[in-house]
C-alpha cells in the first residue's frame, strides 16, 4: 500500500481510517484493530482525546502504530494546547517519523468529560495549518529560525452538510490557503448534496476523502440526527436499518457504508474515502471488500 | 457595563463571621442598573443582615465606585459611620470593591456580588456579553461582531463543524457567532473582506496587571 501523500499525489483512490486511543494504558484491544487494518488502507488517523474527552495522547499512538507499519495521521486539535505546546509537539511527531498531521480546532470541553476544564484555543484550525506550513518552512510561529524543520503532509477538515453551508465554504478556502493539502470530510450521507460540495471543492488543487461514517442501527442514525450538528443520515437509510432488525442492522451499515465508498471511488466523486467505524475497526477491511476494493 | 451578580446570601453571611457591624456601599453606576448595589438593594442588605443580629452602621451610594479619589472624597461625610464598622461590604463590581481596599488601609472590605462581565444590556436587566476587552480589537473585520468573545472557542476565521443552523454545538440557547457575521457582513455587503485570514492574537495585549496612563496633551502655543 502506498503511505497516504504518494497514494493521494499519484491519483489513487485512497483509503484512510480513524483509531480512536482509550482512556488508561491497556491499549491491547486498540492494537490489536489496527493490526486488522494493516495492508488494507493508505493512513490511519489517531483522534486527539476526541469530544473533549481524557485518552492516550495521540502522538505516543501515531508512533506505535507507526512501528506496527501503519502511515498515521496525527490528529492535532488547538483546545488543550498553546502555540508553544502545538509547535514542540509538531516538531517531537517530525522526529518520531510521523509524515502527516490533520489540523483541527477541537470539540469543545462543553461536549467532554471534563466540562470544568479550561480550553485553550490560543490557536485555530487555520491559524494551526499555518503554523505547520511555518515549521515546515523552518521558521516558527515566531519568526525563529529552527534547527531543522519539519516535513509534515498536513490535512484539514471540512463539513459538506454544514448548515449554513457558505460560511463553511469560506473557511474551507481559507484552510485552502493556510496550506492544507487533504481534506478529510465529517460524514457525509445525502451523495446529492456531496457532489455540490466537490463540484465547489474541485476548484482548489487540495484532495478530498469522503467520511464515511459506519451506522451500527437505526438509533445510533436518530442519534446522529439529533445530537451531532452537520451530519444529516436521510429517512431511507434509517428505514433500512430498521427493517434489517436487530440481528441484521450492523450487516446493513456495513453494506450502506460499502455502497458509499463504492459510489464515490466508481463516479470519482472523491479522491478517496476516510472510513470511521468507531470502535468497530475490525469491520473496515470487510466494508472495503464489499466496496469492491480489494 | 460591568455586569455584577449578587452573591448567596448565605456566602454573604458566611464572609461576616465574626463581624458585629457593617457598612453598606452601594455604586450608582453599573451596581445599580444590575439591581446589585442601587439603594433599594442597600436597603433589603440592611435588612437582611439586622434580622440575623448585624449591625449596620450605615449605608452609601457612591456615584462611580471605581473612581478611587471621587469615592473617598464623597464618603468623607459618612466617616464615622465608616469608622463605627468593622468591615466595609462592598456592593459594586470587583473594581468598586477594591477601591475601597485602597481608601481604607486597615478596615476590612468584603464582596458582596461576583463581577461576571462587560454586559450590553439588551432588554431591561437583560445582560448579554459582547466585548471580553483583549486589548486588540478586530471586529473591522468581523462584520463589527466579536468572534472572539461570542464563539465559544473564539475561532477567529470562521465557524467550526459545530455550527448547527445558526446556533452554537456548546449550547443550544448561544447564536452561532460566525453564521451571524456571514449574514451581516453579506448584509453590509463586506464579504470579500471575510477571506482575509486573521493571524493570531497577541495575547500579550492581555496581560494583567494592565495600567493605563492618558498622557496629557501638550498645549499648543
Amino acid at each position: 500500500m502506498k503511505r497516504l501523500k504518494e497514494a493521494l499525489e499519484a491519483g489513487e483512490f485512497t483509503i484512510t481510517a480513524e483509531c480512536g486511543p482509550p482512556k488508561g494504558t491497556d491499549i491491547a484491544e486498540m492494537l490489536e484493530h489496527a493490526r486488522h487494518l494493516l495492508g488494507k488502507i493508505n493512513a490511519i488517523n489517531v483522534t486527539d482525546n476526541q469530544s473533549a474527552v481524557v485518552r492516550i495522547g495521540s502522538l505516543p499512538v501515531c508512533r506505535l502504530l507507526s512501528e506496527m507499519g501503519h502511515d498515521p495521521i496525527f490528529q492535532l486539535t488547538c483546545r488543550d494546547r498553546n502555540r508553544l505546546a502545538i509547535q514542540s509537539d509538531l516538531m517531537g511527531a517530525h522526529i518520531l517519523g510521523i509524515k502527516n498531521v490533520l489540523c483541527m480546532t477541537g470539540d469543545h470541553v462543553a461536549a467532554g468529560d471534563h466540562k470544568t476544564a479550561k480550553p485553550v484555543y490560543d490557536l485555530e484550525s487555520v491559524q494551526l495549518l499555518q503554523t505547520v506550513a511555518a515549521l515546515n518552512g523552518g521558521h516558527d510561529l515566531a519568526g525563529n529560525e529552527m534547527k531543522g524543520a519539519t516535513n509534515l503532509y498536513q490535512g484539514a477538515v471540512v463539513t459538506p452538510e454544514a448548515n449554513p453551508i457558505e460560511p463553511q465554504m469560506l473557511k474551507f478556502e481559507k484552510k485552502v490557503k493556510a496550506g492544507a493539502n487533504f481534506f478529510q470530510t465529517q460524514a457525509i450521507y445525502d451523495m446529492d448534496n456531496f457532489k455540490r460540495f466537490m463540484d465547489r471543492a474541485r476548484k482548489y488543487n487540495v484532495k478530498v476523502l469522503a467520511g464515511i461514517l459506519l451506522l451500527k442501527n437505526a438509533g445510533m442514525a436518530n442519534f446522529l440526527n439529533k445530537f451531532v450538528p452537520g451530519i444529516t443520515v436521510p429517512q431511507e437509510l434509517i428505514d433500512r436499518l430498521k427493517a434489517a432488525g436487530k440481528e441484521g442492522a450492523l450487516e446493513c451499515g456495513m453494506d450502506i457504508a460499502a455502497e458509499q465508498v463504492r459510489i464515490i471511488k466508481e463516479q470519482g466523486i472523491a479522491d478517496g474515502a476516510h472510513v470511521m467505524a468507531i470502535g468497530l475497526e475490525n469491520k473496515v477491511p470487510e466494508i472495503l471488500k464489499r466496496a469492491g476494493i480489494a | 457595563m460591568i455586569v455584577s451578580k449578587a452573591k448567596e446570601r448565605q456566602d454573604v453571611i458566611n464572609m461576616l463571621e465574626g463581624v458585629k457591624s457593617v457598612f453598606l456601599l452601594g455604586c450608582s453606576e453599573c451596581a445599580t442598573l444590575c439591581g446589585t448595589g442601587s439603594p433599594e438593594a442597600l436597603a433589603e442588605m440592611k435588612e437582611s443582615l439586622e434580622s440575623i443580629g448585624k449591625k449596620v452602621t450605615g449605608t452609601f451610594v457612591a456615584k462611580t465606585g471605581c473612581q478611587v479619589l471621587g469615592t473617598k472624597v464623597e464618603l468623607k461625610a459618612n466617616k464615622e459611620e465608616v469608622d463605627a464598622a468593622d468591615a466595609i461590604l462592598v456592593m459594586s463590581c470587583g473594581a468598586g470593591t477594591q477601591s475601597m481596599v485602597e481608601v481604607f488601609k486597615d478596615k476590612k472590605v468584603y464582596p458582596a456580588n461576583d463581577t461576571a462581565f462587560l454586559g450590553n444590556m439588551t432588554r431591561f436587566q437583560h445582560f448579554d456579553e459582547r466585548c471580553s476587552m483583549c486589548g486588540e480589537c478586530i471586529i473591522d473585520k468581523t462584520g463589527g461582531i466579536c468572534p472572539v468573545t461570542t464563539c465559544p472557542k473564539g475561532i477567529l476565521n470562521g465557524p467550526c463543524g459545530g455550527t448547527n443552523n445558526g446556533f452554537c454545538e456548546v449550547s443550544p440557547d448561544i447564536e452561532c457567532a460566525w453564521a451571524k457575521i456571514y449574514a451581516r457582513m453579506e448584509r453590509t455587503g463586506e464579504l470579500e473582506k471575510m477571506r482575509q485570514i486573521i493571524p493570531p492574537k497577541d495575547y500579550s495585549k492581555k496581560l494583567s496587571p494592565k495600567v493605563f496612563v492618558i498622557e496629557k496633551k501638550k498645549e499648543e502655543k
